[in-house]
């Protein structure tokens, strides 16, 4: 410790009781959840309102270092024996080991750093009331799986974090053609390690400014020979970048992902699909925030946005395998969202489902409100 | 009094302020050798700091609830009580960190109470920060009014 004579350093302290957490065990509860009402156009199909999500947050400081995080969700507001839908689940599970600004260990339940939406995924940080299809078909949000691994940032403030996990490995048996390697998640439940993975992330920040890049590589083919051998038999991987620009009223974000799955053709053979040997796509989306024009002295926020979607989860396919372009999809949404504080959101938008094969098109109204503390 | 046994009382009463921390930032700040002397407002305390009779100006170190931790930082200003840096001393979560770096601090440099600091507006938020630019920037709003406060009611000086 470097000294300076004469200091009068006595004592320090702010009228705050904060002051004392930092010291001692504590728990911390937070949460988020969203109400959604959607109404297709088309016959028959009437509007329905869901609870999607309801979720507690609890964390708890043994001290200074070491903590537990976690995130318990109900789904669609309700389980019953017998009923289809609904889910009760853990979206995180983990214990960290802070060495230090640089690198804090981690080990349980954990989000792969994989896009925007996996990691940050509270209703009032993304626009529209549902989560970009790209986020559900490509990158299979809420993803979590169990391992181990770090996170932290690159010192001398150069603004670079990273996150690096191995975890459990996707299972090919839930591969499919039109959701890609959503159902292969083994979230946390009697997982198999037969295939051990690695995922991780690289991040650049600045006020306003947050460009990423991340990956997962990883075998799925469990104990199946016939689909792979080895730690790696049957691998994906998969490759991302994502961009965030905030100035003023104007919010952009773009994302882009590709999956390679390159025994998509021994995976079909086995379980009889028809899994796309590349799965490919991205967004872009704009939003302004209108009270910039109509309040500008408003700290709310209205922001009209509009995103464009391009995905297809068959932009490859294996021998053997037709492709269904209307799993080349096109989503356009836009509309509102309306922000009285920076974590709540009342929401508003219109989709444009669209296809390369103009099959089962649709246009989806819907409204919804969100929160976050 | 040696810096060891003021770290020392500095340690027990606020454990959130590592006194090395401290040290640093009011050197880095105000430049080394300066005489700092500690006033006691209510139950807080301002650190004054000064060089061969001249005031340089006050610090505060203060807590925020980020999403599950408290954040410690340190709030100085000059005579003329215009902000002349944050510094974030402790930051214990693994997300969220960005309010350390230099160019998000930056934008609270030479503000005044006169100044609005708002997110969105005055201070540009951070993707996948937004809890913690929130936390800081509201207390470091509020400890720049009580150390404007202070100083101009003559409780330090």
């Amino acid at each position: 410790m470097r000294t300076v004579i004469g200091w009068g350093l006595l004592v320090v302290m702010a009228p705050c009781p904060l002051r004392m957490l930092a010291a001692q065990e504590h728990t911390t509860v937070g949460g988020y959840g969203e109400v959604h009402y959607t109404n297709p156009t088309g016959p028959k199909t009437p509007p329905v309102v869901n609870l999607a999500r309801f979720v507690v947050y609890v964390a708890h400081g043994f001290d200074e270092r070491l903590a537990f995080r976690s995130e318990l969700e109900v789904e669609d507001a309700k389980i019953e024996g017998g009923q289809a839908g609904g889910e009760v689940s853990l979206e995180q599970a983990y214990l960290d080991y802070r060495l230090g600004d640089w690198i804090t260990l981690r080990t349980g339940l954990v989000l792969p750093p994989v896009g925007i939406i996996n990691e940050t995924h509270e209703p009032p940080t993304f626009n529209g009331v549902e989560r970009p299809g790209f986020d559900h078909d490509v990158i299979p949000t809420t993803w979590r799986e169990i391992g181990l691994g770090a996170v932290g940032t690159i010192p001398g403030g150069s603004g670079l974090a990273y996150r690096v996990y191995l975890v459990n490995g996707l299972r090919a048996d839930g591969l499919s053609a039109a959701e890609g390697i959503r159902e292969g998640r083994q979230e946390g439940r009697q997982a198999s390690f037969a295939n051990p993975s690695f995922t991780g992330r690289v991040e650049w920040a600045r006020p306003g400014v947050k460009i990423g890049g991340s990956f997962w590589y990883g075998g799925t083919a469990d104990t199946n020979e016939a689909v792979g051998t080895g730690s790696f038999g049957a691998p994906v991987a998969l490759l991302s970048a994502d961009a965030r620009y905030e100035s003023g009223p104007l919010a952009l974000r773009a994302v882009v992902a590709n999956i390679s799955v390159s025994d998509a053709q021994a995976i079909n053979a086995a379980y009889g699909r028809s899994v796309g040997s590349r799965i490919a796509g991205g967004y872009v989306e704009g939003a302004y925030n209108l009270l910039r024009l109509l309040a500008p002295a408003s700290s709310q926020k209205l922001n009209a946005f509009l995103r464009h979607e391009r995905y297809d989860t068959q932009a490859s396919v294996p021998a053997g395998v037709t492709r269904d372009r209307s799993l080349a999809r096109r989503i356009t949404t836009f509309g509102v969202t309306y922000k009285p504080t920076w974590n709540t959101a009342f929401k508003g938008d219109y989709a444009l489902l669209r296809n390369a094969a103009g099959v089962g098109e649709s246009e989806v109204l819907s409204l919804g409100v969100g929160y976050q503390f | 009094m040696t810096l060891a046994l003021a770290a020392l009382l500095v340690t027990a009463q606020n454990p959130a302020a590592p006194p090395a921390k401290v040290a640093a930032s009011i050197a880095r700040l105000f430049g080394p050798g300066v005489r700092v002397d500690t006033l006691r407002v209510d139950t807080a305390s301002v650190l004054r700091v000064s060089r061969a009779d001249s005031l340089l100006g006050f610090a505060a170190v203060g807590n925020v609830l980020g999403k599950d931790q408290p954040i410690t930082y340190l709030v100085a200003i000059d005579p003329t009580d215009r902000l002349k840096d944050v510094d974030i001393l402790v930051y214990r979560e693994p997300y969220g960190g960005e309010v350390a770096y230099e160019p998000w601090r930056r934008q609270f440099r030479g503000k005044s109470t006169g100044d609005s600091l708002r997110v969105g507006k005055e201070i540009r938020s951070i993707s996948g920060a937004t809890i913690s630019v929130h936390a800081v920037t509201l207390g470091v709003r509020r400890m720049l009014v009580e150390l404007t406060a202070w100083h101009r009611s003559g409780a330090i000086r």
